[in-house]
C-alpha cells in the first residue's frame, strides 16, 4: 500500500541538507540565533508587561499631597475627616512614608509606615499586618523588608539591624524582624515596612502631619470628579490619580520597550537580509541538480515539494531550538544582560525576577515571521529554475 | 514509434543573433529499432535527442511518440512522459556526484513513491544487470569513468523505459570501455528497446545490430 507521504522525497531532502552540511549548519545557526533573539525580546516584554499590569492594578486611586513653591511637604492629617465626607469617597488613609538614601549601596529604600489598627490602602499591607506582630515590631523598634532590601543589607554587612541616619544626624537603630512577599517583585523589592511612629522618627515627621493621603473611591469612574473636588477644597495640594501614575509607569515601560523594539528591528532586518540573499538565486550546482531531476522525470511539483521539505526541516528545527533557548534564557537564567535594560525600573536590581508570563500568540507570531518566509525564499528561486526547459538548465 | 515532422529548432543567442540547430527535418524511427545519428559536433544530433525526450520544444513542427504529440506537452506532462518512457544516458552522465550509486539510480523512482519491496527489486535488478552492485554505497564522484557510465545506464533503465537515448556515450571512455558499452547496447537491443544513439565515434558505425545510420549535417538529415 502506497503511503500518502513520500518518504523517499523526505529522505532526499534530508540527504540534500547533509550534503551541504557546512552551509546548512550556518543557516540553521543564524536562523536559531535570530529566532532566539526575537523570541527572547517577546518573552521579556510579555513578562515586564505582566509585572507592570499587576503593579498598576495595585496603585492608589487618588493621592493627595501638600505642595508649597512646587515642592512636596507633609500634609495635615486632620483633612482626612473632610475628605471622607465627600460623596463617592469610600475611604481615606493617611500615609507616613519616604525614600531613604543608603549611600553605601547607592540605592533608595522606600520606607513605609503602617498602623495595624487602620485600614490599609493596599492588600499586601493587610497581609503583612496579619503575618507580623506590629506591637512587637514597635516595642522592639523593628522592621520587615523586601527581598531586595535584605540582599543589599547583607551585602553591606547589616544582618540583624540597620542604622538609619536621622535628619539631625543621629542614628536610629532598627532591627530586622523579617522578610515579606508582595504581589509584584517590581513593587516590593526596595520596600521597608515598619510601625508609623518609627518612620516619623527617622524622617522627622511631626505628630499631626503625614506624608500624603490616599483616597479610595467607590466608583472608579468618579475618580476624576472627586479629584477635582478635593483640589477645589484644598488648592495648595497636588492631586495624583491612578491614571496619572499609570501613564508615568507606562512611559517608563514604553521608553524601555523602545530599546527592545530596536533589538527586534535589528533581528528582523538581519533575517530579511539573509532571506533576500537566499531568494536572489541558486548556485550553478543547485540549478544543475534541478535540471537533472527534471530531465530524469521529476515534475516541477516534485522539485518544489523536495525544496519545501528541505527548507521546512531547517527552519522548523531552528525555530524550535531558538524558542527553547529563549525560554531557558529568559525564564531559567533570567535574561542576563538583556533584562538589565528594564531592571532600572526597580531601584534594587539584583533580586528582580522575570515572571513566567507565557503567551502562545508569541510562539505563533515568531513562527509566522520566520518559517514561512524562509520556505518561500527557498522555493521561489527553485521554482524559477524548475519552470525552465530542462535542456536549457543542463546545458 | 518516433516521428519528427517538419521540425525546426532555433536558439536565440541575442536580439540579432539566431542559431538554427535543426532545419525542417523529418525522421521516423520504428519500435525496436536501433538508430545511430552520425555527425560532427554541432550538427544537431543532440538537439534531435532532446526533442525526442521532450527536454526542449521545437520552434516549429511536430514530435510524435506512439502517435502522441509530445512537442506541445506542458512541463509536468513532459516530465511524466520522460519518467515513463525515456531512459536518457547523457554525454556527461549528469549524475549527482555527492550521492551514492544506489541513490542516483533510485532518483527516477522517487516521485512515484513506490513500495519498498518494489524499489529493492528494481534496484537490485538493474545494478546486477549492469554489474555495479558491488559499488552500491560508493559515492559517485569517487568512481571511475566506466563505473559512472554504468550507473548512468542503470539509472536510465530502472523504470524499464521503452526508449533509450544515448548522447555521445563513449565521449569520455577509452577503447576498452567503449567496446563494453557497445555490448550493453547489444543487450538492450535484444530486449526490444527502441534505441537512438547520437555519436561521432566510428566504433558505432557498421555494427551488425544497428538498424540504421542517419547522417546529420548542419541541422539537416542527409
Amino acid at each position: 500500500m502506497k503511503n500518502k507521504i513520500n518518504i523517499y522525497l523526505i529522505e532526499y531532502a534530508i540527504n540534500a541538507i547533509l550534503r551541504q552540511k557546512y552551509k546548512s549548519f550556518f543557516v540553521t545557526t543564524v536562523f536559531t540565533l535570530l529566532t532566539f533573539l526575537l523570541t527572547s525580546v517577546f518573552f521579556i516584554t510579555n513578562s515586564i508587561k505582566h509585572e507592570l499590569d499587576a503593579t498598576v492594578d495595585a496603585l492608589p486611586q487618588i493621592i493627595v499631597q501638600k505642595i508649597k513653591a512646587g515642592r512636596h511637604y507633609d500634609i495635615d492629617a486632620d483633612i482626612l475627616d473632610n475628605l471622607l465626607e465627600i460623596a463617592g469617597v469610600s475611604d481615606a488613609v493617611a500615609r507616613v512614608w519616604g525614600y531613604y538614601y543608603f549611600e553605601n549601596a547607592g540605592v533608595n529604600f522606600s520606607v513605609v509606615g503602617v498602623d495595624q489598627f487602620e485600614n490599609q490602602y493596599k492588600e499586601s499591607f493587610n497581609k503583612i499586618v496579619k503575618k507580623f506582630d506590629f506591637d512587637k515590631l514597635e516595642a522592639d523598634s523593628s522592621m520587615v523588608v523586601g527581598v531586595g532590601v535584605k540582599q543589599i543589607m547583607l551585602e553591606n554587612y547589616y544582618t540583624k539591624y540597620f542604622n538609619f541616619i536621622k535628619p539631625d544626624g543621629t542614628l536610629k537603630k532598627v532591627t530586622l524582624a523579617g522578610v515579606f512577599d508582595a504581589q509584584t517583585s517590581l513593587e516590593s523589592n526596595d520596600m521597608i515596612v515598619m510601625p508609623k511612629e518609627i518612620v516619623r522618627e527617622i524622617f522627622d515627621i511631626e505628630e499631626g502631619k503625614v506624608t500624603d493621603i490616599v483616597v479610595k473611591v467607590a466608583n472608579p469612574k468618579e475618580i476624576t470628579m472627586i479629584a477635582s473636588k478635593i483640589k477645589q477644597m484644598y488648592p495648595d495640594t497636588r492631586i495624583v490619580t491612578s491614571e496619572d501614575l499609570k501613564v508615568s509607569y507606562q512611559n517608563i515601560f514604553d521608553y524601555k520597550s523602545g530599546v527592545f523594539l530596536a533589538l527586534f528591528i535589528v533581528s528582523l532586518f538581519t533575517f530579511f537580509i539573509i532571506i533576500y540573499d537566499k531568494s536572489s538565486g541558486l548556485s550553478s550546482e543547485e540549478k544543475r541538480e534541478i535540471g537533472i531531476l527534471k530531465a530524469i522525470g521529476w515534475k516541477i511539483d516534485d522539485v518544489l515539494k523536495e525544496k519545501f521539505y528541505e527548507s521546512f526541516i531547517i527552519s522548523f528545527f531552528a525555530y524550535i531550538f531558538g524558542v527553547i533557548s529563549a525560554f531557558a534564557f529568559v525564564y531559567i537564567f533570567q535574561a542576563p544582560i538583556l533584562r538589565n535594560i528594564f531592571v532600572g525600573y526597580s531601584q534594587l536590581k539584583t533580586t528582580f525576577e522575570l515572571p513566567f508570563a507565557f503567551d502562545v500568540q508569541t510562539l505563533f507570531l515568531v513562527f509566522f515571521l520566520s518559517v514561512p518566509i524562509y520556505i518561500a525564499a527557498t522555493i521561489i528561486p527553485s521554482w524559477k529554475v524548475a519552470t525552465l526547459e530542462a535542456d536549457e538548465v543542463i546545458r | 514509434m518516433i516521428n519528427l515532422k517538419n521540425v525546426t529548432k532555433s536558439y536565440e543567442i541575442n536580439k540579432n543573433n539566431k542559431v538554427t540547430a535543426l532545419d525542417n527535418i523529418n525522421l521516423n524511427i520504428k519500435e525496436g529499432e536501433l538508430v545511430v545519428l552520425k555527425g560532427a559536433s554541432g550538427s544537431g544530433k543532440s538537439t534531435i535527442l532532446s526533442l525526442i525526450a521532450a527536454l526542449s520544444k521545437p520552434t516549429s513542427g511536430e514530435v510524435m511518440v506512439d502517435e502522441k504529440q509530445i512537442s506541445k506537452l506542458p512541463d509536468n506532462f513532459a516530465s511524466i512522459y520522460r519518467r515513463d518512457n525515456i531512459g536518457f544516458i547523457f554525454q556527461k552522465y549528469n549524475l549527482i556526484p555527492t550521492l551514492s550509486v544506489k541513490e542516483n539510480i533510485l532518483l527516477p523512482l522517487v516521485p512515484l513513491n513506490p513500495d519498498e519491496e518494489d524499489v529493492k527489486e528494481k534496484l537490485d535488478a538493474v545494478m546486477q544487470r549492469f554489474n555495479i552492485s558491488h559499488k552500491e554505497d560508493a559515492i559517485v564522484r569517487n568512481l571511475s569513468g566506466g563505473e559512472q557510465q554504468r550507473v548512468a545506464i542503470a539509472r536510465a533503465n530502472v523504470n524499464n523505459p521503452k526508449i533509450i537515448i544515448a548522447d555521445e556515450p563513449t565521449a569520455n571512455l577509452d577503447e576498452k570501455l567503449s567496446i563494453h558499452f557497445v555490448e550493453i547496447l547489444r543487450e538492450l537491443k535484444a530486449s526490444n528497446k527502441t534505441i537512438v544513439v547520437a555519436t561521432h565515434d566510428p566504433i558505432f558505425f557498421d555494427l551488425d545490430f544497428v538498424d540504421r545510420e542517419i547522417k546529420v549535417h548542419n541541422g539537416k538529415i542527409l
